[in-house]
């Protein structure tokens, strides 16, 4: 991201010195503004999830559910590592509830705990679920969307399940299969 | 579909409540985690923002676009997701701006809206992610796990396109 940062900066910042000098101060300051606008939207949008994630955890729910898919995670990863197992299952289903920062915690600390057993096929399939997405609910689109006065916001809840149920299957069935033959 | 999220907030709701958990403080706290959250992306978010805003107001964004758009089309994504789709592994903040951008732009409900907010959803940011999870452990060979995720990332985007035309 530093490298595209400052090559997208200074390759606009020189076009504009060339076409229209006085519109670079201006524009810096509009994304400034247009940055803590977005940040009002967010917390709005993350202060529902995050409470209601907190609600889950405390009474227990988050850890009923990480129960329930412990036994699947270990044959698909390979991995007799409770902790681990742990941990890649609260991964998981905070990824499907569509709150992603909530799941980032448990996805570091369940490689940790891998790397104990230098277990890499786990941490880089793993590192593949994330990576695609695995959303049942699209939180943030679907705040955003209600934001900008859509009719129904919801209305993209089929497209992106397939879609993001396409691309963590298909990534990961390739993944699999490549370890197979190649070890990689 | 849009009775789903309040019965699931009534379900959480009574079982905290069944539980005996002391449902508004812990509601506050969590918002209050999502605040913290929010506060930590905002010199990212303001940063991301101010370099698109350049690239939007020096043109280069405009020709950058004209020049992917026939590859694009070719697959079928409206050339107006180029941005979206070519930031999105590098950045969330940066997507999420552009994705914003596009909502307002066009309307929440048009298919270029619509797009963009199915093709935001089903993937992530790849290079961030391979940078947090492996920080601090011994190198890994990354390159294959990661060229397989873009490879699905591309495609999903072309899956996502062809499915809002008529979902």
């Amino acid at each position: 991201m530093n490298a595209i940062f400052t090559v997208i900066f200074l390759v606009s910042a020189a076009a504009l010195a060339i076409t229209a000098p006085q519109n670079f101060l201006p524009s810096l300051l509009k994304g400034g503004e247009k940055a803590l606008t977005m940040a009002v939207t967010l917390f709005c949008i993350y202060a529902v999830w995050m409470g209601l994630a907190r609600l889950a955890e405390k009474s227990g729910l988050s850890k009923a559910a990480a129960k329930a898919l412990k036994p699947a995670c270990g044959k698909i990863f390979k991995t007799h590592n409770e902790s681990a197992l742990e941990s890649i299952a609260m991964n998981l289903s905070c990824n499907l509830l569509g709150i992603g920062g909530a799941a980032t915690p448990y996805a570091v600390k369940a490689i940790g705990e891998l790397e104990k057993d230098e277990n890499t096929f786990a941490q880089k399939l793993l590192f593949i679920i994330n990576a695609t997405s695995v959303q049942v609910v699209p939180t943030t689109v679907i705040a955003l969307r209600t934001g900008a006065g859509s009719a129904n916001a919801a209305d993209i809840f089929l497209p992106s399940l397939l879609a993001t149920a396409f691309s963590t299957l298909f990534a990961a069935a390739i993944y699999m299969a490549g370890y197979k033959k190649w070890r990689f | 579909m849009a009775l789903l999220i309040p019965v699931l907030f009534i379900a959480v709701f009574g079982f905290a409540l069944f539980k005996k958990v002391k449902i508004y403080d812990e509601f506050s706290a969590g918002a209050s985690d999502a605040l913290k959250f929010v506060v930590k992306l905002i010199p990212c978010l303001a940063a991301v923002f101010m370099m698109c805003e350049l690239f939007e107001v020096s043109a280069l964004s405009d020709k950058l676009t004209e020049l992917l758009s026939p590859v694009f089309s070719f697959f079928g994504i409206p050339p107006e997701l180029t941005k979206l789709v070519l930031i999105k592994p590098f950045s969330g903040s940066g997507s999420l701006a552009y994705l914003n951008g596009i909502i307002e732009k066009y309307g929440a409900d048009s298919y270029i809206a619509r797009c963009a907010s199915v093709c935001f959803g089903s993937s992530e940011t790849v290079f961030y992610i391979s940078a947090v999870y492996f920080a601090g452990l011994k190198p890994k060979k990354l390159a294959a796990p990661i060229i397989i995720v873009m490879i699905s990332a591309f495609l999903t985007t072309v899956l996502s396109c062809f499915l809002c035309r008529f979902m």
